[in-house]
C-alpha cells in the first residue's frame, strides 16, 4: 500500500537506489567479475532489532542477502550450530577476507564482562574482545544501528554497562549506519556499494551520503504546514509536529522518501514526531521525545 | 560418572545465554540457565520524562518491542488516570497481534526448525553440529522451502504493524489512549489483504509442518515439561462488547486453576549478579546469571503460548517440549481469528489522542500477556519525572535463576531429560528453544527506593 503521498520521479529514483545498486552488484557477481564477499554479523550488547529489521527487507530481501549477495558466515540469531562449533565458525574466518557488520554496543564495564558472546576453547569471550579481534582484521566494518555506531540506547545515561560504539575500540574507519533500528535498505545498499566500488562517499561522521545527506525537515511532506505556522497540538493530527518535539530539523536521513517496512509508513506518517533515532546523540540528546509543554507556554 | 556440558552461545534465541548441565547415565541431573548480557534499563529510565517510556522501553528488545510499548502505555494510563476508548483498545491490540504473528512465524521457522530439519549446508549459517535428522528427504526439502517462504509472511506481519504504527521494529503507534493515528478504510483493507495471506500460510504450511515434526520426534511429548505451573496476565480480553477473545488472567498449579492476584508477585536475586545495594556485581559469590527470579506466591511459573492455550482451554494435550512448540503455532492461528474479529469491529476515523498532562506524583502498573508471556511494567512518578521503573519480562519468568534449592522454570524443564550423545546434546537446545528465550529482555536490575511497596523483594 502506498499511503497518502505521491512521489516525485526524482524521489522515486532515490529510494530505488538500493535496488539498483544491488542488481548491478549481482550482475557482476554472476558474470564472475566479482566474488561474493564473506559477511560476519557480530551481535554485541543490544536488542537484536537490526537483525529483525534486516529480515524485514524488501528488494533486496533477507533471503537474497543470505543466499545470493554474500557468504553469510555468522549470526547469533540464525546459526544452526551452537556452543563450541558456533564459536569456531566465527573465529575461523580470521585470515580470510570478510566484511564485519556489527549490531549492538561494546560493553567496557569490568573489562567487558557485562556481555559474553560465547565460550571459545573453554574461555568466556566478551563482546569487547570479539569486537577487537574481528574488527581489526576485517576488510570493512559496518556498524548497523545506533548502539554499534556510538553506543545508542545501550549507552543511555547513566550508561550502567559502560557501552560505546565499535569505533571506540578499534583503531580504524567504521562505516556508520545510524538509526534505531537501521533500515534494511541502508545496510544492503552499503554492502552493494562495497562490492561494486569499495567505500561509499561518507559525511564527516562516516555515514554514507547517499542515505544520510539531507534532513527529514528538508523533505518533510508536512513542510508547508511548518512554513505556514500550522502546528499539531496532540498526536494523531495531520499537520506539523514541530511543537510536539519533532527532531526532523536536526535528523539527516531519508525516511520521508524511503519510509519503512516495504515503504508503507513512517513515524511522521503515523502522526507522531520524529524522535531523531538516526542522529548521533539519540536518545539522551533527543529527549523529551514527545512534549505538550511547548504549545501550553504560548 | 557425571559429565558437565557447557553450551555457549545458545544460538537461535534473542540475546546471549549459556547452559551448564550435568549428565549422568545419559540423563540431565543438574542444569543452570545463565543470561550473559546486561544493560540496565531501569537505571536509565530514572529521571526521564514518563511519556518517553513508551518508545524508550521498546529498545529493550528488537523482536518483541511492541510488547514493551503495550505494558508502558498501560502503566502510564493508570498513572495519568486515562481510560482508553474501546476503539483505541481494538486498534492497539490489533497492532500488538501483528507482533505475535511476526514473532511466532520467525520462532518456528528461523529459530526452531534448524533443530529438526537439515538446512542446505552449502550456506555457512546452516552447517550443523548434530546428526539427529529424521525427516524423509522429500519432507525435509518441503520444510526447507517453508523456512524461506515464511520470511515473506513474518515480514508482512511487520508490514501490517507499520501500517498501524509507523515502523517496525520500535513502532510509534502504540501510546496512551490506543494508537496515535486514526484508522482509515484503505488501511483496514490493506491489513485484511495481508492477513489473508498470512492466515493461509499458517493453515496450509505452518500447522502441518509442526505436526509433521512432532510425528517424527514424538518422544519430545514426554520430557521438558518442568513444574507444570502456568500463569497468564491475560490478553485480548475483557472488551465491553466483545468480551474476552483469548484469555483472562489465571494461574494453574498442582492441577488446580485459580484467579491471578498481582500482589503475589515477588522477585529474588539470590543467584543473580546483583549485590545488596542492587548494583550489578559479576564477582558475587554463588551468583551465575544476570536474570533474577520472579516468583508467584513463592513458586516459579511458566509463561507463554502454552500457558495461554492451556488456561484459555484451547489446548490441554500436555506440558512438554513438543506441546510448547505446537501451542505456539496454534496460537498463531488463534491470533489471526482475533485480528479478523477486531477488524470487523473498527470504526474508521475515530481519534484517540488528547493533550496529556504528567502528574506531579503518581504510580502505575501495566500487566499484559505478550508473545513470550506475562510482561509487567511498574513505574512511579515524582516531580513529573520517572522516579522508579521496574520491568519483569516473560523470559525472566521462564529463565529465572534458582531460589534456595528451587530451580528456575527452564532449569527444571531440563532436569531428567535424556541426552543420547554427550558430544551432541541436541536435546538441551530443543528444550530451551521451546520457551522462545529472549535474554535481552530478561536481564534487569531493581532500583532501590520505593519498590518494596510495589513488588515485594525477597
Amino acid at each position: 500500500m502506498e499511503r497518502k503521498h505521491a512521489l516525485c520521479p526524482f524521489q522515486e529514483l532515490k529510494w530505488k537506489e538500493t535496488t539498483q545498486l544491488v542488481s548491478r552488484a549481482m550482475e557482476e557477481i554472476e558474470n564472475s567479475k566479482r566474488s561474493k564477499p564473506n559477511l560476519v554479523w557480530l551481535e554485541l550488547n543490544g536488542c537484536t532489532g537490526n537483525t529483525i529489521s534486516m529480515m524485514d527487507g524488501q528488494d533486496p530481501d533477507f533471503q537474497y542477502l543470505l543466499t545470493q549477495m554474500t557468504n553469510f558466515i555468522y549470526s547469533n540469531s540464525l546459526l544452526a550450530a551452537q556452543g563450541a562449533q558456533a564459536m569456531d565458525q566465527l573465529f575461523d574466518i580470521i585470515g580470510d577476507e570478510y566484511i564485519l557488520a556489527v549490531e549492538g554496543a561494546v560493553s567496557r564495564k569490568d573489562n567487558g564482562l557485562y556481555h559474553i558472546i560465547g565460550r571459545h576453547e573453554g574461555r568466556e569471550i566478551t563482546g569487547l574482545e570479539a569486537a577487537i579481534r574481528l574488527g581489526e582484521r576485517a576488510t570493512h566494518i559496518i556498524s548497523v544501528g545506533d548502539c554499534a555506531s556510538y553506543g545508542g540506547v545501550s549507552a543511555a545515561r547513566p550508561n550502567p554497562a559502560d557501552c560505546t560504539g565499535i569505533s571506540d575500540v578499534v583503531n580504524r574507519k567504521v562505516i556508520k549506519l545510524t538509526g534505531c533500528p537501521c533500515h534494511p535498505d541502508w545496510f544492503m545498499g552499503t554492502v552493494a556499494y562495497l562490492i561494486l566500488y569499495g567505500e561509499p562517499p561518507l559525511d564527516d561522521t562516516d555515514r554514507p551520503l547517499m542515505f544520510y545527506g539531507i534532513t527529514i525537515h528538508d523533505r518533510c511532506p508536512r513542510r508547508s504546514y511548518y512554513d505556514s505556522g500550522i502546528f499539531a497540538t496532540k498526536l494523531g493530527e495531520e499537520t506539523c509536529m514541530f511543537m510536539l518535539g519533532c527532531r526532523g530539523p536536526v535528523t539527516q536521513i531519508d525516511c520521508p522518501i524511503r519510509k519503512w517496512n516495504g515503504h508503507v509508513n513512517w513515524p511522521i506518517g503515523d502522526d507522531t514526531p520524529c524522535i531523531g533515532c538516526a542522529q548521533f546523540g539519540f536518545p539522551d540528546a533527543m529527549e523529551p521525545f514527545i512534549t505538550y509543554d511547548t504549545m501550553r507556554k504560548e | 560418572m557425571a559429565e558437565t556440558i557447557v553450551i555457549n552461545p545458545v544460538t537461535r534465541i534473542n540475546g546471549f545465554m549459556e547452559i551448564v548441565a550435568e549428565i549422568g547415565k545419559n540423563t540431565v541431573t543438574d542444569a543452570r540457565t545463565k543470561g550473559m548480557m546486561f544493560r540496565g534499563f531501569e537505571k536509565m529510565l530514572t529521571g526521564r520524562g514518563p511519556l518517553d517510556a513508551v518508545y524508550f522501553t521498546q529498545r529493550i528488545c528488537g523482536i518483541c518491542s511492541t510488547a514493551h510499548s503495550m505494558a508502558a502505555s498501560l502503566a502510564l494510563e493508570e498513572a495519568l488516570g486515562i481510560v482508553p476508548s474501546e476503539q483505541g483498545r481494538y486498534l492497539r491490540d490489533l497492532l500488538h497481534a501483528c507482533e505475535f504473528l511476526q514473532n511466532h512465524l520467525r520462532h518456528l521457522y528461523q529459530y526452531t526448525l534448524p533443530d529438526y530439519v537439515k538446512l542446505p549446508e552449502g550456506y555457512p549459517l546452516f552447517k550443523t553440529d548434530h546428526n539427529d535428522y529424521r525427516l524423509p528427504a522429500e519432507v525435509n526439502e518441503r520444510m526447507v522451502n517453508d523456512y524461506f517462504e515464511s520470511l515473506e509472511y513474518s515480514k508482512n506481519a511487520h508490514k501490517m504493524l507499520a501500517i498501524l504504527g509507523g515502523k517496525a521494529p520500535h513502532n510509534h503507534g502504540v501510546f496512551i489512549g490506543g494508537i496515535t493515528s486514526p484508522i482509515t478504510v484503505d488501511m483496514i483493507i490493506a491489513i485484511k489483504s495481508i492477513l489473508f495471506g498470512i492466515e493461509k500460510f499458517i493453515t496450509e504450511k505452518m500447522l502441518p509442518d509442526v505436526y509433521e515434526i512432532a510425528a517424527y520426534y514424538s518422544e519430545y511429548y514426554h520430557f521438558g515439561g518442568g513444574y507444570g505451573n502456568l500463569l497468564t496476565y491475560g490478553c485480548f480480553q475483557h472488551y465491553k462488547e466483545l468480551g474476552t477473545l483469548y484469555v483472562d488472567p489465571y494461574i494453574y498449579t498442582n492441577e488446580q486453576y485459580s484467579h491471578f492476584d498481582p500482589d503475589l508477585i515477588t522477585q529474588s536475586d539470590e543467584y543473580a549478579w546483583f549485590n545488596e545495594a542492587n548494583d550489578p556485581d559479576r564477582e558475587k559469590p554463588e551468583a551465575y546469571s544476570w536474570i533474577r527470579a520472579p516468583r508467584y506466591n513463592g513458586v516459579p511459573f511458566e509463561v507463554g503460548p502454552l500457558a495461554r492455550q492451556w488456561l484459555s482451554g484451547e489446548y490441554r494435550h500436555g506440558i512438554s517440549v513438543m506441546d510448547r512448540t505446537i501451542a505456539r503455532v496454534l496460537e498463531a492461528k488463534k491470533i489471526t481469528q482475533i485480528m479478523n474479529t477486531l477488524l470487523e469491529n473498527l470504526i474508521p476515523g475515530v481519534t484517540m489522542q488528547q493533550e496529556y498532562e504528567v502528574p506531579t506524583q503518581a504510580y502505575g502498573r501495566g500487566l499484559i500477556d505478550t508473545t513470550r508471556g506475562a510482561l509487567g511494567h511498574w513505574l512511579s512518578i515524582e516531580d513529573k519525572k520517572i522516579l522508579f521503573y521496574q520491568i519483569i519480562t516473560p523470559s525472566a519468568w521462564n529463565l529465572s535463576t534458582q531460589t534456595g534449592e528451587k530451580k528456575g522454570t527452564a532449569e527444571q524443564a531440563l532436569m531428567g531429560a535424556p541426552v543420547k550423545d554427550q558430544n551432541m546434546p541436541v536435546e538441551i537446545g530443543r528444550i530451551i528453544r521451546s520457551f522462545d528465550p529472549c535474554v535481552s529482555c530478561a536481564t534487569h536490575v531493581v532500583i532501590p527506593g520505593k519498590m518494596d511497596k510495589i513488588i515485594q523483594v525477597v
